[in-house]
């Protein structure tokens, strides 16, 4: 029986080969290996590598997906990651139907919403089955499958959800009215912790959108209605968000209101199968839709060539207004001439009591205010150019009694060949660090990076890195990705074909 | 079973790398006024130029501003140019208001789900390709420096003086 499956799989991989006319292949990979030291001063490595490989053969795909992660600790202490991902995809208007592991949003993501960020390292996806069909304007979508969330935190992969979950949905969006958008769709959600086999938790929603001329509104409603998990008794939630919006040549507005009461799933878990937008762009969140309700505005514009800005007003917080972000950014860039940059952006965000410190064995919420000014000057030498930017952070953090104060500062200045290579050096110290906040802040006071980003051909590109980050949405060597707090010595290789 | 997968992968790369251009995979979505974007009805017109981009990245949003003034040479050639947005559904609202407010004159497409992301294979922010009438992608270009808007420019002319191949 062995021998019969392997000469039909050999027959039919040779057939599709020879008759390569229809075969299309392309691929990635991704490969990168650290040295770091973790809070403890203790050096560790990590070696990760992603090799994706797509082949489409007439109207059937296969997307291949090989990841492993091997960290240096022994496997009591943190297990590494490895697995094979695939989806056999037959696509044939009207019908999509996929086999393997896929990724959704309903609407805007109040009812289902599992997806991929690989610039922010989020892979939350479903292993199942999706058909779409697609007549008159409209999609029709059916799933069903096991959820998978994937995030990467302190220098480590893990899989944060139960995967014996099981989640099942229908959603449909019309767009038989021109210039209208109509939608409606259902979830139902199973997962160990419910009572027993009916005691599922469902989620409904629907949404509508028009636009007309240069406006366009968005409306979307969802409802939960379930089991609490564990102890029971009935979980009702529900939420709306609106958006409008108003664009012209030069010039963009936007303003959003929302409010969620209980309607993040799982209840009371660390991970969500569905995640209700909210305004803040610095992406982050009070409960995630537990115990939310927000609004925000944005208007960018340029006015004349040589000059473009951005303006940002976001507000989130819980319904008694106890716990909350407030968020306003200002953004210029100018263009003074065809050679030169200049970007001079401010950001101010508070952060009240949505996160927690230890003092004397309690755990306490804190107030974090922020101001963070930022200029950026880049010139174009015409076979080089040089970028240099200051940045600065200062943090006011209140906690009962106490009440402290620190200042962040970054300088950087890259050197660069176009098509070729990156050096970015930049260094960033830290004023004082309170000793109150020493577990939350770490006790580093200077961090000093190096960065080689050379671009082998266009299509395979190595980057070294040697020093020290703070974390966040990092943009140097020509790319902008998330990164975590790291110290130490970072070799990544991506190459596609 | 490792044999197997061995082997699969062999025959991948080695059917992958018999042809030095790598053959576009076909897509099917939609602008961010709801029309739909459709590579075969795109090459219909020209060859394609597209680029990855989000909100957050702050290095395709220059990208795009440095190619901006090329685009009417382009137009006026019929080569699409197209300005694919890698931005999550929270983020969908706000990208045609700023799309507009930066003057740009490209297709933008909106993909949330990644599914552009994922057949291109795009490891980075930001990426572009250029896809020859004949379906191949001819140029591939990872990340932003400033001055790559010239190598970029100079392979659309040069393709335009092939004849779109």
């Amino acid at each position: 029986m062995m021998v019969v499956k392997r000469i039909l799989f050999f027959s039919v991989l040779t057939s599709c080969v020879l008759s390569a006319i229809d075969l299309r292949i392309n691929g990635a990979n991704t490969g990168g290996f650290w040295v770091f030291t973790d809070t403890a001063l203790q050096y560790k490595e990590h070696f990760e590598d992603k090799l994706k490989l797509n082949g489409t053969y007439g109207d059937l795909s296969l997307r291949t997906v090989f990841f492993t992660w091997f960290p240096s600790l022994p496997a009591s202490l943190v297990e590494s990651l490895t697995y094979v991902d695939y989806t056999i995809a037959y696509r044939k208007t009207p019908v999509n139907i996929q086999y393997g592991r896929f990724y959704t949003t309903f609407g805007r993501g109040l009812c289902l919403n599992q997806y991929l960020d690989e610039d922010f390292r989020v892979d939350n996806s479903l292993s199942g089955i999706k058909t779409e069909i697609e007549i008159y304007k409209s999609k029709f979508t059916m799933l069903i499958g096991k959820p998978r969330n994937i995030f990467f935190e302190e220098n480590k992969y893990k899989i944060k959800n139960d995967l014996t979950d099981q989640i099942g949905g229908v959603n449909l969006d019309v767009g038989l009215i021109p210039k209208t958008a109509l939608g409606g769709r259902y979830v139902r959600i199973n997962t160990r912790n419910d009572l027993d086999p009916s005691a599922f938790t469902e989620l409904y929603g629907g949404n509508l959108g028009a636009s007309l001329g240069p406006f366009e509104a968005y409306g979307e409603y969802a409802m939960q209605k379930g089991c609490y998990p564990v102890y029971g008794g009935r979980l009702s939630g529900k939420g709306y968000l609106t958006t409008a919006s108003f664009s012209i040549p030069r010039l963009g507005i936007v303003g959003q209101y929302m409010d969620f009461d209980s309607l993040g799933f799982p209840y009371g878990a660390t991970y969500r199968y569905n995640e209700p937008p909210n305004p803040i762009k610095a992406g982050i969140g009070v409960t995630r839709g537990v115990d939310e309700k927000g609004y925000g505005g944005t208007i960018t514009f340029t006015p004349i060539d040589i000059l473009s800005g951005e303006a940002s007003h976001n507000r989130l917080f819980t319904h008694d207004k106890n716990a909350g972000v407030y968020e306003t950014v200002g953004k210029l860039i100018g263009h003074p001439n065809d050679r030169m940059e200049i970007l001079a952006q401010t950001e101010y965000i508070i952060r009240d009591k949505i996160e927690a410190i230890v003092l004397s064995g309690q755990t306490v919420s804190y107030k974090k205010q922020e101001v963070k000014p930022m200029l950026e000057l880049t010139y174009d030498l015409g076979s080089f150019y040089v970028e240099a930017s200051f940045e600065m952070g200062r943090y006011t953090v209140e906690a009962l009694a106490l009440k402290s104060t620190y200042m962040d500062q970054d300088v950087s200045i890259a050197v660069g060949k176009p098509e070729f290579m990156v050096l970015t050096l930049k260094y960033g110290w830290r004023d004082r660090t309170p000793y109150w906040l020493i577990d939350k802040i770490t006790r580093e006071k200077s961090w000093p990076l190096v960065e080689l980003s050379w671009d082998i051909s266009n299509r395979h590109n190595l980057r070294i890195l040697a020093g020290a980050m703070r974390g966040g949405v990092i943009c140097t060597g020509g790319v902008c990705r998330f990164e975590v707090p790291f110290k130490g010595i970072r070799l990544t290789m991506t190459s596609l074909f | 079973m490792k044999k197997t997968l061995a082997l699969v992968l062999f025959v991948f790369v080695f059917a992958g790398a018999a042809e030095d251009s790598i053959p576009a995979p076909d897509f099917n979505l939609k602008d961010i006024d709801g029309n739909p974007v459709i590579l075969d009805s795109l090459l219909a017109k020209g060859p394609v130029f597209m680029s990855f981009w989000a909100l957050w990245c702050k290095m395709c949003i220059k990208e795009l501003d440095a190619l901006k003034p090329a685009y009417d040479e382009f137009d006026s050639l019929n080569v699409n140019m197209l300005a694919i947005s890698q931005d999550k559904e929270r983020a969908v609202p706000q990208v045609k208001p700023f799309a507009k407010s930066h003057n740009w004159k490209y297709v933008v497409v909106l993909d949330p789900e990644n599914i552009m992301r994922e057949l291109f294979n795009v490891q980075a922010m930001p990426t572009s390709f250029i896809i020859s009438q004949d379906k191949k992608i001819v140029f591939t270009h990872q990340g932003y420096k400033v001055g790559d808007e010239e190598k970029i420019i100079a392979k659309m002319r040069e393709l335009f003086e092939k004849g779109g191949e």
